[in-house]
């Protein structure tokens, strides 16, 4: 009963617009929404792991999902520049361009991700204010340094040609993209869940998750894990930050920052240590700003906190929190 | 001395600004059971906390077998052959019975699936609920299971802490069968507050105050000496 | 017949003429005073902002070095302030001293209410989930200045003017200096008085708090409002000085990484180290983007030299991660332990 309540939530939450928007527009903004809520939750996924796991506040997570979105926007330009492979019509050379960009916006996550994790966050375990102001300062120095190296203006994020547009599917619009973007939050869903519940390594987060120091006792090397855990969230900001400049269209050096705010929010409403709970809120978070969005634009972000605050009342750990 | 497995010798720890172990000297013999008695707040659970590497111990030496382990990581220590069966079970609620085996499980050959039998042959209610989630279990059931975890490795000493705590008398029988049956395979450091408990288990004991040893001998001694008892333990 | 505690202080307070500290400070107030007598702009806007800053991360102290909750809604309770009596001026008419006044009540008023409400949260969840639902609502008043575009000029803001003695530079200066003053002097004594005790008490260890019997509740809310109301009249002088309030520059993420870099500069719990975090932070704010022009004129020509100096928040950002690293008690709070080690 109380794992099925979330979930009913999400799909009464999703039904309910039916009642004010015309259905071929409440599909389009169905869509939206739920690939929105994926890319959010590519971001939190990380980000609530690294919390449940390591108790710790990640704040340099908005830069790394800056720094992805700039890698796979540089192979992108690249790639497309020599080749043209983003331009071209050929739905191979597309795929391929779009694996490249997001191979290049994980690895690039991943390696920063563990020099963060050992250089700045290992120094603090424990100390939770120290951990918030040291990352906050790390994500100053990597946007920075996004800045030098790029520039600090907008750039335009080429998106392959067989992913622009939408298709029109009986009178109804579907944006190619958000399309891509959700399957894509599902595989890794998928795939992280799988991890989690199938392999010895998910085995023993899963049990550092919900108590470290018994992990410990019991003859793990938690710092491993948590080199691990650090990296595997770093890769997937990293890719959350190529998908969501795609599907913006532009990259700019501030846009972690910015959905960085999002992803916390989807974290204290799914409840930290919780994928589960992360890929509720963040369908939560998408589906509700989407719909709210299009009907009363400037009322989008306060219905989020409001929601955030309503689940906050009747669940305080948050839907899946185990209290931590 | 190869009677000897585990050793102390005037081992001070702090937790935070507290100066909580003042001098904790203590052998445990090979083979034995023995047992830290105290008053609550002594320092008991510190004690087998710092062994077990989660405190490191700001003076004094701790060895295993000979080799010196204070200063080591957890993990480092258990893989030398250490159970830690600790206070309030430690159990992982959200993991089943099963994957608590599984998670503590260090090896995977035929000997490590032979323990993995004989622990469920030990305790036959684990293996009923072997798929059930570990925190849906009752209170006896849970220490059976941490106790449990200890034995599925190799493991030469055991650290059980207060494994009576909160549960019912004849649970309380059913725990000392199994820590009598366990007596044969592995050395045991007990902390226990049931003093009937540590009587019908003990070789030895250890009597911690404050932070230090004070008393030690064999526990049949204890047993009669009825001033000892009243003074430190209130019995 | 005295009691030990009450013959402790008096003790204390007879010793306060003696105390180094106090001269300091009362050195300081001087030299503050006398700064307009400077014929520089930019010094005086230094000053100013140095007062206004040293208060702000000294009522940021009070939550979170002398009571322990970690909040980054603060800010935001400056941006109330600002955002406060910039309305009352602009919408009430015309700048008369009471509209400047109603702004500033209703201000204070919401300030109270919102810091409490929100300090209702803490009682249900936990301290990081509350100090990210602190963040969370701070955004949203970020996102609601911009929104309501009509009421509050949106992203390009409000240019208020303000009336009699504020009006000019000087006059606004010293009545800001004055209430800056009082506010560190009321600060003083709450953190001083009883009450200021219990909280260390709470701060140290909630648990045992708890156990001889203050409802840690209620005085984490007063210790909440208290600071709350601080940083809203350090908000509305902001205003007045300034005379321009947009979103970013009152109620944007880095005047709350501001303060938290000042407050690490100087020293949690240490209440007047705020002056120091302040002085360092603008001063170096201040001449930092002249770093620009030297790097430009050491190796001309080279693009990248000048795109390295050109973004000095990064050495701000490294110098950041610095002094949490090797200063973790702050200036003030690294000379009183060396200090007290000594004695």
């Amino acid at each position: 009963m109380r794992r099925a309540a979330p979930g009913a939530l999400v799909v009464g939450l999703a039904l309910l617009p039916l009642a004010a928007i015309e259905p071929r527009v409440y599909l389009t903004l169905t869509i939206a929404g739920l690939a929105m809520g994926m890319l959010i939750f590519l971001v939190a996924a990380g980000l609530t792991l690294i919390f449940g796991l390591m108790d710790v506040l990640n704040f340099a997570h908005g830069a790394l999902f800056s720094w992805g979105a700039y890698a796979g926007f540089t192979v992108l330009v690249l790639l497309n520049q020599e080749l043209g492979w983003a331009e071209a019509p050929s739905v191979g050379l597309n795929a391929l361009l779009l694996l490249a960009a997001v191979a290049a916006a994980a690895a690039v996550g991943l390696v920063l991700g563990v020099v963060v994790e050992r250089v700045i966050v290992r120094p603090v375990y424990g100390r939770h204010m120290f951990q918030i102001l040291i990352t906050l300062g790390a994500t100053i120095v990597l946007e920075e340094l996004i800045r030098i190296g790029w520039g600090p203006n907008d750039q335009v994020m080429p998106v392959p040609f067989t992913f622009q547009g939408s298709w029109d599917l009986a009178d109804v619009i579907v944006l190619r993209f958000p399309v891509v973007a959700i399957v894509l939050g599902l595989a890794v869903y998928a795939a992280i869940a799988l991890v989690l519940r199938r392999t010895r390594v998910g085995l023993i987060v899963r049990a550092g998750v919900e108590n470290g120091e018994m992990i410990q006792v019991l003859g793990h090397d938690i710092h491993r894990y948590f080199t691990g855990v650090f990296a595997a969230g770093s890769a997937l900001a990293g890719v959350g930050g190529l998908m969501w400049a795609m599907f913006s269209q532009s990259v700019r050096p501030g846009m972690g920052g910015e959905q960085l705010i999002f992803a916390f929010i989807v974290v204290i409403i799914g409840g930290l240590g919780s994928v589960s709970g992360s890929l509720l809120g963040s369908l939560i978070v998408g589906l509700s700003y989407n719909y709210v969005a299009f009907l009363l634009p400037k009322a989008a972000i306060g219905v989020t906190m409001a929601l955030m605050v309503v689940i906050l009342l009747l669940r305080p750990a948050g839907l899946f929190g185990s209290g931590k | 001395m190869a009677e000897t497995l585990l050793e102390l010798e005037d081992v001070h720890a702090y937790i935070g600004q507290h100066h909580i172990l003042q001098g904790v000297t203590l052998a445990v013999r090979r083979d034995a059971v023995t047992v830290l008695l105290g008053r609550n707040g002594a320092g008991k659970t510190t004690t087998m906390r710092t062994i077990v590497g989660l405190l490191h111990p700001a003076h004094g030496s701790i060895r295993l077998e000979g080799h010196p382990i204070h200063g080591l990581r957890p993990y480092e220590i258990v893989r030398r052959g250490v159970g830690f069966v600790p206070e309030g079970q430690g159990i992982f609620a959200t993991l089943t019975v099963d994957e608590n085996l599984r998670v503590a499980r260090l090896g995977d050959d035929a000997e490590a699936r032979a323990r993995l039998a004989r622990v469920f042959e030990l305790f036959p209610d684990l293996a009923r609920f072997r798929d059930a989630r570990a925190g849906a279990l009752s209170g006896g059931q849970k220490q059976m299971l941490s106790i449990a975890r200890a034995l599925v490795n190799p493991n030469r000493l055991l650290l059980v802490d207060e494994p009576s705590k909160g549960l019912a008398p004849i649970v309380v029988e059913h725990l000392v069968e199994a820590l009598r049956a366990m007596k044969a395979h592995a050395t045991i450091l007990l902390v226990e507050q049931n003093f009937a408990m540590a009587q019908a288990l003990a070789d030895e004991f250890y009597l911690i105050d404050d932070g230090r040893t004070v008393h030690h001998g064999p526990m049949a001694a204890l047993v009669a000496d009825d001033a000892l008892k009243k003074r430190y333990l209130g019995v | 017949m005295t009691t030990p505690v009450e013959a402790a202080r008096r003790a204390e307070r007879a010793r306060r003429w003696r105390r180094p500290t106090l001269w300091l400070r009362l050195g300081l107030l001087a030299a503050l005073v006398l700064v307009p007598v400077v014929p520089s702009f930019q010094l005086l806007d230094l000053a100013l902002k140095i007062a206004v800053f040293a208060a702000l991360v000294a009522s940021y102290d009070i939550l979170i070095g002398y009571t322990g909750i970690v909040s980054f809604g603060h800010a935001m309770f400056f941006g109330f302030g600002a955002y406060g009596v910039a309305l009352a001026v602009t919408r009430g008419g015309g700048p008369t001293w009471s509209d400047l006044g109603l702004g500033l009540a209703a201000a204070v008023g919401a300030s109270a209410l919102v810091s409490v409400t929100i300090g209702a949260f803490s009682l249900r969840v936990k301290a990081i989930f509350f100090a990210m639902i602190t963040l969370a609502f701070a955004e949203f008043a970020l996102i609601l200045a911009v929104q309501l575009g009509p009421l509050t000029g949106g992203e390009d803001g409000l240019s208020p003017r303000f009336p009699g003695l504020l009006a000019d530079r000087r006059g606004a200066y010293y009545v800001i200096l004055a209430v800056v003053v009082i506010l560190f002097g009321a600060m003083s004594r709450f953190v001083g008085s009883p009450l200021g005790r219990v909280l260390q008490a709470i701060r140290d260890n909630e648990l045992r708090a708890e156990a001889l019997g203050y409802r840690t509740f209620v005085y984490q809310s007063v210790a909440s409002c208290f600071a709350s109301v601080v940083a809203t009249v350090l908000g509305a002088c902001y205003a007045v000085w300034v005379g321009y309030v947009n979103p970013e520059s009152t109620l944007g993420i880095h005047i709350m990484l501001d303060i938290l870099l000042m407050v690490i500069i100087g020293g949690i719990g240490t209440l007047w180290g705020g002056i120091i975090g302040a002085a360092f932070l603008l001063t170096a704010q201040a001449f930092l983007p002249n770093l620009r022009g030297l790097g430009a004129a050491l190796l001309p020509g080279s693009a990248l030299a000048l795109r390295l100096t050109e973004r000095w928040p990064l050495y701000f950002g490294i110098l950041f991660i610095l002094v949490v690293f090797f200063f973790p008690k702050g200036v003030v709070g690294s000379v009183r332990e060396t200090l007290s080690r000594r004695r």
